[in-house]
């Protein structure tokens, strides 16, 4: 009786879970001053995280006006004036291109000679104090300049206040967000709202805002991603950096999946390597069910093979937030990691509401396992040999040519017999 | 065959490793495995004085199956000596001949405590619901035999609640909720290790009582502590109460199969 009681309870909350309600995802939304439509379709994020600490760096590919730009962010503690900068933008791309999917070029050798020559070659993947207004329950706890931007940094004790408040503040926020902002005031995080200080931005003498970065301590290892898919129209692409001193990094509550690597695929994919890995990318997301993260490249910074773009420097991964390079290693750092190395974890997120109800929840693991999203392009032998070697070498090739055709189908959804009549087969 | 819930404990782990290895992209290291099974067969053989083909060595297999699906680890060694931290545990940490923790759970705590390199994925498993129904349905199977079903329901019905008070309270939607509930390890947690008949409190309501605080400790330990291996530690933290329960409430202890002579050990 008591075994069927419950079986009628799992089943229930079973079907609970398959007929919840479909209810309608970077970090916060950016809202707009002026009224333009504005869409973070791509964001960039470096979290340097070793056990509580965490400095969050966030890019964006803003492109309206400056003085139109805002962003809010939940936060887990407050934030102060001295754990806020501004760190350069070449930062990102410097973290991009050492991580970033690549091609690497073979040479076959000639058959009848037995040494090999090898040349990796890469490419890169072009990717991507203040007055408490009790009325409204909402707490500024810090006001402060940093850079070309002006921070506030509030606390909440309802939505609708919240939301009132930055609609008075002249912060055009996303119809429908007041819902949202309600699970981050109960969980007690504050607000990072940050927008354009003019008259700093235009003696900074930059074309473009520089990312933000955040010093905080909290074990909470976390992106809110949620807020962000208020004003997306579709889905949005987060390329995280994630850098730690013990090993990989991975997502806790969806799933961590490699990008397809390693395969070979013939040799047009050169000229649009581009096109090759968004139709790749789109393939795989579409494989797995449009709710995993992937990974695309786990390797420690010291080095790399082939490499991108030249190994990171200590300066930089120190203005990327790898604050452990300044502290001596502890005991259980040492033991297994060698001291003052940095691992990296790029994780490439395609994420929509439906699919990713859930903030990401992060986690450093021990694993040092190397990978990267690496394609290969080999090249035929063209000289001179007429050994038997050279021989059987020729008639394999077609069926080695078939062959990358069909990977490439594979990998990207493109009609195989589009790629055959590309490489000039039947 | 299905005398022994063993034999299906056992099924239901390798159907899932399977599962995982084919459908879910695990990467095991076969070597690390194979040497994990054979720590722990070694250990139990070695500390119970009896052949690795004796009934307690499917215990022992249980273990190492159970490892092999929650914890991961890119060094050889870290897998093995988890396995035999847990055995070991089985036979140094008894109070009135009774092990105090589950084996496995012993093993993924006590690695990770030493600083081993080894980690449990939670995020692994993906949530589709099919996988939640194999769960389900294998791990029923097994729990109807084992008799100790109201252990998984207790701790997921109310682990389940106050996830859905706090989803209310904060007023998330509710595929939240769902989402947050549909993790692989937090079922495989839930019916392969609280529900481990050698560990746990003898008496029903006592071991319904327990249930519910490891549910709530779990609770605690992911919310406000942002502890990715909640319901593992609140395992830990919780399973030496167990001899103060069979003591307050004695009931007949629970045998795998019926107690001969030739089974006196775990």
């Amino acid at each position: 009786m008591i075994i069927k009681l419950l079986w009628i309870v799992l089943l229930s909350l079973s079907l609970l879970l398959v007929g919840a309600e479909r209810a309608w995802a970077f970090c916060g939304f950016y809202v707009s001053k002026a009224d333009a439509s504005l869409y973070n379709q791509a964001s960039q994020v470096i979290l340097a995280h070793h056990e509580d600490q965490t400095i969050l760096t966030m890019a964006s590919d803003y492109q309206g006006q400056p003085q139109d730009f805002a962003l809010v962010v939940p936060v887990p503690t407050v934030i102060t004036r001295d754990q806020v900068q501004v760190t350069e933008p070449a930062l990102m791309e410097r973290l991009d291109a050492f991580s970033a999917p690549r091609l690497v070029e073979y040479f076959d050798r000639d058959p009848c000679e037995p040494l090999p020559i090898m040349a990796p070659l890469t490419m890169r993947a072009a990717v991507i104090n203040g007055p408490i207004n009790r009325a409204l329950g909402v707490t500024v706890v810090d006001r402060f300049t940093v850079g070309e931007y002006d921070i506030v940094i509030l606390s909440a004790q309802e939505s609708q206040g919240l939301a009132t408040w930055l609609r008075r503040s002249g912060y055009q926020i996303p119809k429908g967000v007041a819902p949202l902002l309600q699970p981050y005031i109960r969980q007690g995080m504050k607000f990072f709202v940050a927008r354009v200080n003019l008259g700093n931005y235009q003696r900074s003498g930059y074309q473009f805002l520089r990312p933000l970065q955040i010093r905080y301590q909290s074990p909470k290892f976390m992106l809110p991603i949620r807020l962000g898919m208020v004003n997306a129209t579709g889905p949005q692409d987060l390329l995280v950096y994630i850098l730690s001193p013990q090993g990989r990094a991975e997502v806790t509550n969806y799933r961590t999946v490699q990008v397809p690597s390693g395969e070979e695929i013939p040799l047009f994919v050169k000229q649009e390597f581009s096109s090759f890995y968004k139709a790749m990318f789109r393939t795989a997301y579409e494989r797995e069910n449009r709710n995993v993260a992937f990974l695309e490249y786990a390797w420690d910074t010291n080095n790399c093979d082939p490499c991108a773009a030249a190994p990171l420097t200590p300066e930089e991964l120190r203005q990327a937030g790898a604050f452990w390079l300044d502290e001596p290693p502890s005991d259980q750092d040492s033991r297994f990691a060698a001291p003052g190395s940095t691992f990296i974890t790029r994780l490439h997120v395609r994420y929509t509401r439906d699919k990713f109800p859930e903030d990401l929840m992060f986690q450093e693991t021990a694993n040092q396992e190397f990978f990267q999203g690496r394609y290969i392009l080999r090249y035929p032998y063209t000289g001179d040999a007429t050994c038997a070697a050279a021989r059987r070498y020729r008639q394999q090739l077609p069926q080695e040519y078939e062959h990358q055709a069909e990977t490439l189908a594979e990998l990207t959804g493109w009609d195989i017999q589009g790629i055959r009549s590309r490489l000039g087969r039947p | 065959m299905f005398q022994d819930a063993r034999h299906s404990q056992i099924i239901a782990l390798v159907t899932f490793l399977i599962l995982g290895v084919a459908q879910r992209d695990w990467t095991l290291d076969p070597p690390g495995v194979l040497l994990l099974g054979l720590a722990c067969l070694l250990t139990q053989a070695a500390l119970s004085r009896q052949p690795p083909q004796s009934p307690a060595g499917k215990s022992a297999l249980i273990t190492a199956l159970g490892l092999t699906v929650l914890l991961r680890s890119e060094s050889w060694f870290g897998l093995p000596v988890a396995g035999c931290l847990g055995i070991g545990s089985k036979f140094w940490l008894r109070v009135r001949g009774k092990h105090l923790f589950n084996p496995a759970n012993f093993g993924i705590i006590a690695a990770t405590l030493l600083g081993l390199p080894v980690w449990v994925s939670p995020g692994q498993w993906g949530e589709e619901i099919w996988t939640a129904l194999v769960f389900l349905g294998l791990g029923g199977m097994v729990l109807r035999q084992v008799g100790r079903w109201e252990t998984s329901g207790v701790f997921m019905g109310a682990y389940g609640l106050l996830e859905m008070g706090r989803n209310l309270w904060l007023g998330w939607s509710w595929d939240v909720l769902a989402h947050r509930l549909m993790s692989g390890s937090l079922l495989v947690f839930a019916l392969f290790m609280i529900s481990d008949p050698r560990s746990i409190p003898d008496a029903r309501w006592a071991r319904a009582g327990w249930a519910a605080a490891v549910a709530v400790l779990t609770f605690v330990l992911r919310n406000n502590f942002a502890l990715s291996t909640a319901p593992f530690w609140a395992l830990f933290l919780l399973a030496p109460l167990t001899p103060l329960l069979d003591y307050l409430w004695p009931q007949e202890r629970f045998t795998w199969t019926d107690p001969s002579p030739e089974n006196p050990n775990p």
